[in-house]
């Protein structure tokens, strides 16, 4: 800790600058948008954060939120303030991004978009490799993203993620609909399904406004999302592999979060093969940990876990 | 309170790196007829500032475990490290070392440590006015720091583990110690020497440590021991296990280095996982062996406890 100035500072009120950016994949044939804040200049001391969504939003409602009178709901205004150039994408089928494609966008197909997207940051910032959040399904394709290109990731961060899915009760009960999400390769949303996400694991973790912002930025984005990551959870799991993610790693748990069990996590745990790794379990959180009242704790946590110092020494 | 202090200020000039100055002072309490020597180390005033306890482990007493000050490495000292963090650093010398009592005849065990943390902790919290502690353990140090916790929970506000291990289940260091328990089990107290000293260094994974810190760290600890009492060593090799995670009700965080060779990795998942606490987190430190203060990856350590430490508390902590 001497040369890392930890203790974590409220956020500064500096402005901070968000830019749009547009990448493709597939030769041009799907647009992704891309949102990027930094204070002052993108080269952050902390370095580059790319933060990846879940199942049911685009990237701005979950990583930049505006809550009136709250300053530090955007997280990306707050990593941006604390010295990192923070981005985060719309997963094909989400937000601003195609939706063109008659696909389900599954967890493979976010892992081609972090490709895509990661192309292009590189591309416009140098080849730094990137600390990556992923939350939810975003861990997933987070996860495989780093299985595929862990020159790309300098260190990874996987917030309420799941497994092999065993001892899962949210999954458990997605199942019921396998049926109706494997017929479709959309499924629609509206503020009721967005409220279950902060009520299905214990309700009271998040505060009725942060809610309501939520689903409203949510919902002025889309009104309905793909279905390929819902199958992919409920049908085809495991699809990521601890043994071949290589990079620095931290596991998020929320203490109330449904979505995977607690053994099933400490197995990937266990299961990963670098030395320089982390499983945080957060208190009174459930599942989407930014927008919970403990909030803070998440934030502190990602912090200390992207600004840990290097190893001076790593064995012969 | 039960004790005395006696100041010497200033320990730690800020010199030319232009760092603050850290004072450091003496203090003493009693455990009955045992008299135990606390060591303090803050910068400016203490007022109002966290009080962190240090506990130290099998071979070595407090201060050359967290005070171990060498030329040009001001991180060296984990206290002055976290007196100028902001915290209000503390350390003692268990019963049977450094400074403390070594008159009783006994071989001062893991919960003679706690017994020791029971009278440390009630002076510290007397001295500072502060209703608990943020609490340090190494090695047997925190197997000490775990009973005392299971035995005080309302004194421990966070409890940081590093180099534990739980039932010893797997650990390749016990093994090898367990060939001289006979020897631990007939004497009170065991001879230590330079050598012995570097062997805690090189057992698991030679290099982790710098020969200059290994050395100054040998002088250290010699300065004030030429033995070291078995009870821990006893303890891990044929008690264990000593504590019961269930019954640590605080947010604990368990450190591990990668190739410590105290406890099996699955020894120390098995032990996090059983914590009830779900303010926890277990952090497996790279290039680091059993000493990790002193190694050379010893500024990751020193992070992951400030993070710990330094936490936000919960605002929602679910329905009673």
């Amino acid at each position: 800790m001497t040369t890392h100035a930890r203790a974590f500072p409220a956020p500064s009120g500096a402005p901070v600058t968000g830019q749009e950016h547009w990448t493709t994949k597939k030769k041009g044939d799907v647009r992704l948008f891309l949102w990027n804040k930094y204070v002052g200049s993108p080269d952050a001391p902390l370095g580059r954060i790319l933060f990846v969504h879940g199942s049911s939003m685009g990237s701005q409602p979950t990583f930049d939120l505006k809550v009136p009178g709250r300053d530090d709901s955007s997280a990306m205004d707050v990593f941006a303030r604390l010295g990192y150039d923070t981005w985060c994408v719309d997963m094909e089928g989400y937000g601003r991004s195609d939706k063109h494609r008659p696909i389900n966008c599954d967890i493979a197909t976010g892992a081609d978009d972090l490709e895509a997207a990661t192309d292009y940051i590189f591309s416009v910032r140098g080849n730094t490799p990137l600390l990556v959040y992923g939350i939810s399904s975003g861990a997933l394709r987070a996860a495989l993203f780093a299985q595929r290109h862990p020159e790309r990731v300098k260190r990874l961060a996987l917030d309420a993620f799941v497994w092999t899915g065993e001892g899962s009760p949210t999954l458990e009960q997605r199942r019921k609909k396998l049926p109706e999400y494997q017929a479709k390769h959309r499924r629609p949303i509206d503020r009721d399904f967005v409220r279950s996400i902060f009520t299905r694991d214990h309700p009271g973790t998040a505060d009725d406004v942060v809610i309501e912002a939520f689903a409203d930025a949510i919902l002025a984005l889309d009104d309905s999302v793909p279905t390929g990551t819902y199958v992919d959870m409920c049908a085809n799991l495991p699809v990521v592999d601890p043994e071949k993610i290589l990079v620095p790693t931290i596991i998020m748990r929320g203490q109330y979060d449904g979505i995977a069990g607690f053994d099933d996590l400490v197995r990937f745990f266990t299961k990963l093969p670098n030395p320089d790794k982390q499983f945080a379990v957060m208190p009174g959180i459930a599942h989407a940990s930014f927008h919970q009242k403990n909030y803070a704790i998440v934030y502190h946590i990602l912090h200390g876990f992207f600004s840990q110092p290097d190893p001076i020494y790593r064995g012969h | 309170m039960t004790g005395s202090r006696s100041p010497v200020a200033p320990a730690a000039p800020g010199g030319a790196a232009g760092l603050p100055a850290v004072h450091g002072e003496a203090h003493w309490t009693r455990k009955g007829d045992v008299r135990l020597a606390l060591w303090r180390k803050y910068v400016g005033r203490p007022d109002g500032k966290r009080p962190l306890l240090f506990v130290h482990g099998s071979s070595m007493s407090s201060r050359p475990a967290f005070d171990l000050e060498i030329e040009g490495r001001p991180a060296s000292s984990v206290m002055n490290v976290f007196a100028r963090l902001g915290y209000d650093t503390w350390c003692v010398d268990m019963e049977g070392y450094g400074r403390s009592d070594k008159h009783r005849p006994i071989n001062c065990d893991v919960a003679t440590g706690a017994d020791d943390l029971a009278a440390a902790s009630a002076y510290i919290l007397a001295a500072t006015g502060a209703d608990r502690l943020l609490l340090y353990g190494g090695s047997s140090g925190a197997l000490r720091a775990a009973l005392f916790t299971e035995r005080h929970p309302e004194r421990v506000e966070r409890l940081a583990l590093l180099a534990l291990v739980w039932t010893g289940e797997g650990s390749p260091t016990l093994e090898q110690r367990r060939k001289k328990l006979p020897e631990y089990l007939a004497n009170t107290r065991r001879p230590i020497d330079r050598a012995f000293l570097r062997t805690i260094f090189e057992r698991d994974h030679p290099g982790t440590a710098d020969d200059r810190v290994i050395e100054a760290f040998a002088d250290a600890v010699l300065a004030y021991d030429d033995s070291v009492p078995t009870g821990t060593y006893v303890d891990m090799c044929a008690n264990l296990p000593l504590v019961d995670p269930a019954r640590i009700p605080v947010p604990t965080l368990v450190l591990r280095g990668q190739w410590d060779g105290i406890a099996s990795f699955e020894d120390v998942v098995a032990f996090f996982a059983r914590l009830p606490n779900p303010d926890k987190h277990l952090a497996v430190v790279p290039g680091v062996a059993h000493a990790s203060l002193h190694e050379r990856n010893g500024a990751i350590v020193r992070h992951l406890l400030h993070a710990f430490f330094d936490r936000p508390r919960p605002v929602y902590r679910g329905e009673p």
